[in-house]
């Protein structure tokens, strides 16, 4: 996800940032009155298009809500309370919890994966590395819209499973293999983004330490283990928090591949917020969800400071 | 380069403190109600009507009744521009450009929203219009065609299509099977949909193809089953919308079969297979009437009723209604086009594809004019026949909802060893609270 | 430290693979005799393991790049040929008849230009809001500056489809439904820019006093010196912005369904997903076509410029 990887660039460059204060300079007011100029479109924008909708969502998450109909009243904690016995709310927590669970571990272990082949010097690594890479690029719409075509039930997948005998299962529509699709689909869109970021760290490992292991007689397994894995473990950690947090954001993939299905399997949080919003026209209980939204999403964050104040302070 | 513009005056509300204050007065329900002759604008107006048809005949064709409007009526009206929203997301569509205050100022509407839309007030009422307008032959339309789009003496839309759902055949296919040919079944009395699998079944095992599909279904717009389902007597929910009646035992029987024909028989496509009729890739296809226009040459076809189910004979029509919209800015202008776009004239122009709801029009002569491609005899039995004590697909007041709820529960149902009855129950057991609501 | 951030698009020092492919565990003459010979079976051994790998990396690229040639292909295949059972790699008669209908049935064209010119808006107007208040965050210490850094941080904890619904609610009450201004404003002023003026900030942050010292003693003031030295000098910063910016705008696909109605406002994501029959029936090639129109473009700038793309991006990341 690209909102992932700029926040690792964030990360990063927040830690290089904190090393070094600025020289104080002289406070004059008219300095003053050039810093609130400065800083004026970005503070007011945050106001109006953050701060006041999420101000607003939370009044809005009160009320009884129809566009269609046109009714707007005071409900008080009803869409909360009404969130409790929601039988589709909660299978769309249950969605989100196994999209998540699903692309974090296949995603980072696949480009660790990658990493690590392409930090091996072999020939043609920069044309794997672009490869790999280059979905990123591609629009994510684009990219789902061919995998959807891919694994129809008489889409190429199948095609190929079945000339070599394989009867392909119709993956979009069954429970586990829909799923599963789109974890995959997602996993190949965006791994490439992790990957150059691991390549990077394992590039930072000192080739030394490698050398000097290698003379003892280290397997490359057991070298890797031991030694490099833990010097990375610090970014796999970053950027699996990351992933996660990018991971509940999905919806265009859903969209396009499953619209949900089958049965409620595929319909995550962001997904069911979007139906009642715009599809049911209940904005009030789509309000109410998107408070749900925000609180998870502000845990989420919150455990990534906490942990990576722990690992910074590890490594110093 | 420019960013659009939008039509209409913007309500200027700027800053953060008028986020907070987001005054819905600003999308109050119009309730102004259209009567007779709208009042002249200072500038002629463009109007916009929302439509699912890409179809460009048809587009032609009501673009050429539209101009005729503009040029009749030039102080009032500038141009009538028909946006063609897909079909897919069509209601989501209008209803959140509705939301968003960019209300079109006509537009088509899905009879199993019908009940939604009349009694949210989005709607203006068009009965004075229509009433008052000369030559209009307001009685003509049939009573039982408007139930659905009006209450009382009032009429929210005008069902401008009411077109029966039929069977159309590739005679091509079913006679290189070798299979009893459809026309010949219904004139013994033998159209059963028992019969209609088996010429299915017997047409695609020789094709390779598919039998058998119920366009539009897609395995994700149940509605359109309720053609099958209306031979056994069956319905989602009772004629008040309060009780759920998947369980019963019509309905079971109906979806048994539907299930069976599809996983034991291979008469009718899986899931996820895409099998286009006027493609050439099935044997039969259950759809409208108005779809005539797909059919190409490329195949010899016949279009018989749909067949009869353990309860007899039962003719659906699917309706689409127009609306006017109380938040347009002239729903006055667009009532008198509507006027004039349904007038017996006009209706009998766009009977090619939309069968109107007017009984004068509802003859096998007038509908064979309109209609090259389909004989009197198709028509009459088809057409005329079919739109006489047809039913209607589903409605509900919370269609939206329910239609996402049964389409995630009868998921369950589309795979070789479901259990059709248990399958049902869950169904039930989703939407109770919706239609208690 | 900081030069790390500040050298971000840096070629130098790397071990790129290609470059020391050929040196594979080469080592100092020094080494007895022995020791050489046993090193050049294992060597042997390497080889063959390093073939291995080199395979491994070709059946892991099938995934990555298939579809790219799959869309590709399909999108010159008739309907007919397009879900065959036993599919072919390369179309039987190869038509570009599906590429004038990418036109016809939309204003692809049109559609293109807006997606394109949005995209475009928002990247320069995020790199400037963004450098402005980034720049002042870090450079000049003016009382509330943290306060005020807080709240736009908040931005930073708001995924768009939490606020998607009062934005809607604003967009409609400004009358601007249906127009791309919230396609345009939203993402410049609102939580998409908070990143960037995250990544400003700490960028601006390591920038050395000395050069704005020397900026001041060539009397330019705190305008001249933001204008003429820290802006022109945050290049890597404003590369990294503008790259995640552009894809994230190209990308962008909840909001667009959201504001937009008319098909001569569609952007390209939206518009990809319309190629329907009008009835809601996939079709498939013209589909595809419209994709491949979308993507060879944009991976097209990928494939020639991509060295700085993935080592900006790698730079950026996680030095430090």
């Amino acid at each position: 996800m690209v909102t992932s990887a700029s926040a690792v660039a964030v990360a990063a460059a927040e830690q290089t940032g904190r090393r070094r204060r600025p020289r104080r300079s002289a406070a004059t007011r008219r300095d003053w009155l050039v810093g609130y100029t400065m800083v004026a479109p970005q503070v007011l924008g945050a106001l109006a298009f953050v701060v006041a909708p999420l101000v607003a969502v939370f009044w809005y998450s009160l009320h009884e809500w129809n566009v269609l109909a046109n009714t707007f009243t005071f409900a008080g904690a009803d869409n909360y309370e009404r969130m409790l016995a929601d039988p589709g709310l909660r299978d769309s927590l249950v969605a989100s919890l196994w999209f998540s669970v699903g692309l974090v571990a296949l995603n980072i272990s696949l480009a660790l994966v990658l990493a690590v082949l392409l930090n091996q010097k072999l020939p043609g690594t920069t044309t794997f590395r672009t490869f790999f890479f280059s979905p990123v690029v591609v629009s994510l719409v684009a990219w789902t819209i061919v995998w959807s075509f891919l694994l129809q039930a008489d889409g190429g997948i199948n095609g190929f499973l079945a000339t070599v005998g394989i009867d392909g299962p119709n993956w979009l529509r069954g429970e586990a293999t829909a799923m599963l699709s789109v974890i995959v689909v997602q996993v190949f869109k965006n791994v490439g983004l992790n990957m150059i970021l691991f390549l990077a760290a394992l590039q930072a490992v000192p080739v030394e330490i490698q050398e000097a292991a290698r003379i003892d007689g280290a397997s490359a397994w057991r070298r890797f283990r031991s030694m490099t894995l833990p010097l990375i473990s610090p970014t796999i950690l970053l950027v699996s928090i990351l992933t996660i947090v990018g991971s509940l954001e999905v919806f265009a993939q859903i969209a396009v591949l499953t619209g949900g299905g089958p049965g409620n399997s595929t319909t995550v949080l962001v997904y069911y917020l979007y139906q009642q919003a715009f599809r049911f026209n209940d904005f009030g209980y789509a309000s109410s969800i998107s408070v749900l939204l925000f609180v998870i999403v502000l845990v989420l964050t919150l455990v990534q400071w906490q942990t990576r104040k722990r690992w910074v302070f590890h490594e110093v | 380069m420019s960013l659009h513009t939008p039509r209409r005056s913007p309500v200027l509300v700027t800053g953060a403190a008028a986020v907070l204050s987001l005054s819905l007065a600003a999308c109050g329900t119009g309730s102004d109600t259209p009567a007779g002759e709208p009042e002249t604008p200072d500038d002629p107006v463009e109007l916009r009507m929302t439509v699912w048809t890409a179809d460009e005949t048809q587009l032609a064709q009501f673009q050429e009744i539209a101009d005729a409007y503009v040029e009749a009526n030039p102080e009032l009206v500038s141009g009538v521009t028909f946006e063609t929203v897909p079909f897919e997301d069509y209601t989501t569509s209008l209803t959140t450009q509705l939301a968003g205050g960019n209300a079109p100022d006509l537009g088509w509407i899905l009879e199993s929203y019908a009940p939604e839309f009349v009694s949210s007030g989005a709607l203006v009422d068009l009965a004075p219009t229509l009433q008052a307008t000369e030559e209009y032959a307001y009685d003509d339309l049939l009573d039982s065609s408007l139930a659905l789009w009006g209450e009382d003496d009032a009429l929210f839309a005008y069902p401008f299509s009411n077109s029966p759902f039929a069977v159309f055949v590739n005679t091509d296919q079913v006679a290189a099977a070798g299979a009893a040919d459809p026309a010949e079944l219904v004139a013994s009395g033998e159209w059963t949909y028992d019969e209609a699998r088996d010429v299915a079944t017997a047409a695609a095992a020789e094709s390779g193809g598919q039998g058998l599909v119920v366009r539009d279904f897609e395995y994700q717009v149940w509605e359109n089953l309720s053609t099958v389902w209306e031979g056994w007597g069956a319905a989602p929910w009772s004629e008040d919308g309060t009780q759920c009646t998947f369980t019963d035992p019509e309905m079971v029987e109906a979806l048994t079969w539907i299930h069976d024909a599809t996983f034991v028989d291979g008469a009718m496509p899986g899931p996820g297979t895409t099998a286009d009729f006027f493609a050439g890739d099935a044997a039969m296809t259950i759809t409208q009437i108005s779809r005539a226009s797909s059919l190409d040459g490329s195949f010899a076809w016949d279009v018989v009723p749909l067949p009869a189910g353990p309860a007899g004979q039962q003719n659906v029509i699917g309706q689409a209604g127009i609306g006017v919209f109380a938040n347009a800015d002239t729903p006055q202008i667009a009532a008198d086009f509507l006027a004039w776009f349904t007038n017996p004239e006009n209706a009998e122009t766009l009977a090619a594809y939309f069968p109107p709801p007017r009984e004068s029009l509802l003859t096998s002569a007038t509908l064979a004019a309109a209609n090259p491609l389909l004989s009197e005899e198709q028509l009459q039995a088809v057409v005329v026949e079919g739109v006489q004590g047809a039913v209607t697909k589903p409605a509900h007041q919370n269609f939206a909802r329910l239609q996402d709820t049964v389409r995630a529960e009868l998921d369950a149902l589309w795979t070789a060893d479901a259990d059709v009855e248990a399958v049902l129950g869950d169904v039930c057991g989703a939407i109770d609270p919706l239609l208690a609501d | 430290m900081k030069s790390d951030v500040m050298s971000a698009p840096t070629p130098a020092p790397r071990q790129d693979g290609v470059r020391a492919g050929a040196a594979g565990g080469r080592r100092p003459d020094r080494q007895v005799d022995a020791r050489a010979r046993a090193d050049s079976s294992a060597r042997l051994r390497r080889r063959w393991g390093r073939a291995g790998l080199v395979a491994l990396l070709v059946v892991l690229s099938i995934p990555f790049v298939f579809p790219t040639w799959w869309m590709v292909t399909s999108s010159l295949k008739p309907m007919s040929e397009i879900l065959r059972s036993v599919p072919t790699l390369w179309p039987q008669d190869p038509s570009f008849a599906a590429y004038g209908e990418v036109f016809d049935l939309q204003p692809f064209a049109q559609q293109y230009w807006n997606s394109l010119y949005v995209a475009v808006l928002v990247t320069a107007g995020t790199i400037l809001v963004s450098a402005l208040a980034g720049y002042a965050f870090a450079r000049i210490r003016f009382p509330g500056a943290n306060a005020l850094f807080v709240l736009v941080l908040v931005g930073l904890l708001v995924p768009s489809e939490v606020t998607i619904v009062p934005l809607f609610r604003m967009v409609n009450s400004l009358g601007l439904i249906d127009t791309h201004w919230p396609l345009v404003v939203i993402p410049i002023f609102g939580a998409p820019s908070v990143l960037a003026t995250f990544i400003m900030r700490q960028f601006f942050l390591g920038l050395p006093g000395e050069l704005e010292e020397a900026g001041r003693m060539d009397g330019l003031g705190r305008w001249g010196i933001f204008w003429r030295i820290a802006f022109p000098l945050a290049r890597p910063a404003i590369a990294a912005v503008a790259i995640f910016t552009f894809l994230k705008s190209w990308n962008l696909y909840l909001e667009p369904i959201v504001y937009l109605s008319s098909r001569e406002n569609f952007t390209l994501p939206q518009a990809l997903t319309q190629y329907v029959d009008a009835y809601g029936g996939p079709m498939w090639n013209v589909q595809l076509a419209a994709t491949t129109l979308t993507v060879l473009p944009v991976l097209a700038v990928f494939l020639v410029a991509q060295r700085q793309f993935v080592q900006g991006l790698a730079h950026s990341g996680l030095k430090g």
